[in-house]
């Protein structure tokens, strides 16, 4: 549906984007996953014609084009900056944001009801935006990013600013989004959340890309495909865990376990002679890396915990 | 779920009107300004009723002067000779009087009172009068000759340019130009605070995501500049309906207002019109450079719609100088000092004509730059960019990719 061709994007001295290429398919969840300045929002907005690349092409499928023109009318984005018309009644902010959409008064009005109505804030439609408590206010931007049913929806942190339960509300819709036909591009820092609902994810780092694929390929890509949870009753050689470069390994600050995971190519028998070696074991843990051990894999967490030790 | 660039650009229009036009306030607000204007109107009746009753002077002496003279005029005078001192030194303390006068000779007399009255200008003229009959008399000169030695000389005004308009028209043309300042200076506010609170709030980019830049700002310069126009057509509304009072209480104005020539009024609508679009143009620009209009400089361009009013004055001075026909030319400033020179003084047919195109190519020309800086100064948070980077912007555009007429996209 969208393809990212070799793109690159500097600002003055730093470069946001650099020869970043990645494609999204019909109909899948794609997740957009990086630190702080990884590149995600300038992608976004280059995808958006917000902002234009330096070099490189984006590519966008013919459902989204009209008239040889993006069809921003088949987009639904919700930014990271949120904000919405304070002092505006909701419906009326609604209607007014789908009409910009190419929606029609009628069809706005009837989509936007439908959308609070499944929020639970249906009968909230005639008050100003500014009555709602800030988690109401994030739905009425979510549902204003999809009112109008798109062909391709960008979701930039779409959990943000919920509590757990709305958490898991906003992911059954954008699954059911996702089911009914909108290709989803997201954006967002729940690892947990993501990882349960995209088909395939994206690992930036300083514009480029880490590793992409889906959960199973990225496990592949990482050597994170183990983890193993360990406490030690005597750390002789904490050395051993934190200064091998061929572990990651974090420690949960609470109950003093150390999370160890295998780089590319390291065994599970040469794991546990790493962790023998540093140490008398009292208990160990095997699991699966999930997202966010990868993820803190990928990134080097560990080395933030050398520091502050 | 087809739409055109018209159909969205309308949707913002209507959005921003709708956003700053409250005319429900309007008419509570016109309703309670209504009320207290009867409740004044009642107070200063009254107040006034009290004020404008003829004052009584007891003129305790008339000097060299016949009492008769001081009949038949606003003031009551009293002959004040028939009591004693003590006896109008009472009425005086009781207020039966509000003044004695006394004359010591031809030329002096004092006069006693509370405190300074505005009769008392009458009260001198009268003095004035009598005193000059009394020394027609003296010197036996013929009242006739004296009116013939006194009176002033005509002077006949034969203007090259003819009569070019009446008093009403001037009239008009000083309204014409205060509501359109008036329209400008409330479109301004709107346009700051509309724009500075989009930034603030956050809303831009999901706005940008789905219309351009220019789709947004042409509907916002035309809502904004609609809520302008619409107080000002409110408030002539209500101008209008003083009139109708004023003609259905007997006061000839449907005669005065005969006398407009409706082609000024059609040009001085005109130019109104299209200077305020001009104007809100420009602001709107102006607007999305500034992150907090609290601190930012270029909040100080709000008063540049002043200038060419205040150069509208200098007209008044010679309307004909080549300077004036420039500027009434000049689109910055000729929806104020063309309407200023039609009254004053003849104007060939083609200048106005002139004024409204180049001030029409104007305004399209700030939609024009003003969209570009628009484009890159929304999607500019935590400083504000320099005057070169505007200048950049508005020669070479931004560069933000998105056209409603389209960037071709690789498809």
């Amino acid at each position: 549906m969208i393809s990212f061709h070799q793109v690159t994007k500097q600002y003055s001295r730093v470069r946001a984007v650099d020869e970043l290429s990645f494609t999204v398919n019909s109909g899948e969840i794609f997740a957009l996953l990086g630190p702080n300045g990884a590149g995600k929002t300038t992608s976004v907005r280059m995808l958006l014609q917000l902002i234009r690349p330096d070099f490189g092409e984006i590519r966008y499928g013919n459902e989204l084009i009209h008239d040889r023109k993006l069809d921003r009318y088949r987009i639904g984005y919700l930014p990271e900056e949120r904000g919405i018309y304070q002092d505006s009644p909701i419906l009326k902010t609604l209607v007014y944001l789908a009409s910009l959409r190419g929606m029609s008064t009628e069809e706005a009005r009837s989509s936007s009801l439908k959308w609070l109505e499944q929020f639970g804030i249906a009968d909230r439609a005639g008050d100003k935006v500014s009555t709602l408590s800030k988690g109401n206010q994030q739905k009425v931007q979510f549902i204003a990013s999809v009112i109008h049913n798109p062909l391709f929806a960008i979701l930039d942190e779409p959990f943000s600013g919920f509590d757990p339960i709305n958490q898991e509300i906003i992911s059954g819709m954008i699954r059911e989004l996702r089911n009914n036909g909108t290709t989803i591009l997201i954006s967002a820092h729940q690892m947990q959340l993501v990882e349960r609902i995209a088909d395939r994810i994206l690992l930036l780092a300083d514009g480029k890309e880490l590793m992409s694929g889906t959960m199973d390929e990225l496990r592949e890509q990482s050597g994170a495909g183990q983890k193993l949870e360990v406490r030690f009753s005597e750390l002789l050689h904490p050395e051993n865990l934190t200064e091998n470069d061929r572990i990651t390994t974090v420690q949960d600050d609470d109950t003093g376990a150390w999370m160890v995971m295998p780089k590319s190519g390291v065994s599970l028998n040469d794991l546990l002679q790493i962790i023998t070696e540093a140490g008398e074991i009292e208990s160990l843990h095997s699991s699966e890396a999930n997202l966010h051990d990868i993820f803190i894999q990928s990134f080097g967490i560990k080395t933030e915990v050398k520091s502050e030790e | 779920m087809k739409s055109n660039i018209w159909k969205i650009t309308w949707s913002v229009t209507v959005w921003e009107f709708n956003r700053f036009f409250k005319w429900m306030d309007l008419v509570k607000g016109a309703l309670l300004f209504a009320g207290f204007a009867v409740v004044g109107g009642v107070i200063g009746a009254w107040a006034s009723g009290q004020a404008i009753q003829p004052p009584k002077v007891a003129v305790a002496d008339f000097g060299p002067f016949n009492p008769d003279r001081f009949e038949d005029s606003f003031i009551q005078f009293q002959d004040g000779t028939v009591f004693s001192p003590d006896s109008l030194e009472s009425l005086y303390q009781e207020e039966a009087i509000d003044g004695i006068l006394t004359i010591s000779d031809v030329n002096e007399a004092s006069i006693r009172v509370n405190s300074d009255r505005v009769w008392i200008l009458q009260l001198e003229q009268i003095l004035n009068s009598v005193r000059v009959d009394y020394k027609l008399e003296l010197f036996d000169l013929d009242p006739v000759l004296f009116d013939e030695l006194t009176a002033g000389m005509t002077l006949a005004k034969d203007f090259e340019t003819g009569e070019v308009s009446t008093l009403p028209d001037k009239i008009l043309a000083g309204v014409a130009i205060f509501l359109l300042v008036m329209a400008v200076f409330m479109g301004f506010a709107y346009q700051f605070t509309a724009i500075t609170s989009e930034k603030q709030q956050r809303i831009t980019e999901q706005v940008l995501s789905a219309i351009s830049p220019q789709t947004w700002i042409d509907g916002k310069i035309l809502g904004i500049t609609g809520v302008g126009l619409a107080y000002v057509a409110f408030y002539s509304v209500i101008g209008l309906l003083g009139m109708v009072v004023f003609i259905y209480l007997g006061v000839p104005l449907q005669e005065t207002i005969a006398l407009v020539n409706p082609l000024f009024l059609i040009t001085f609508l005109m130019l109104a019109l299209i200077g305020t679009l001009m104007w809100n143009a420009f602001l709107a620009g102006i607007a999305a450079t500034i992150d907090d209009p609290n601190t930012s400089t270029k909040s100080g361009f709000m008063m540049m719609p002043l200038l060419p009013v205040s150069l509208a004055f200098l007209t008044l001075a010679n309307p004909d100088t080549v300077a004036m026909k420039i500027l009434g030319l000049f689109p910055i400033t000729s929806y104020a000092v063309m309407p200023a020179r039609m009254v004053l003084t003849g104007v060939a047919w083609w200048e106005p004509v002139v004024a409204l195109i180049l001030i029409a190519m104007t305004a399209w020309l700030f939609r024009i730059l003003a969209g570009r800086i628009f484009a890159a100064g929304m999607m500019m948070y935590g400083k504000e960019p320099d005057w070169k980077q505007m200048l950049r912007w508005m020669a070479k555009g931004t560069e933000t990719g998105q056209t409603d007429s389209g960037n071709q996209p690789n498809a």
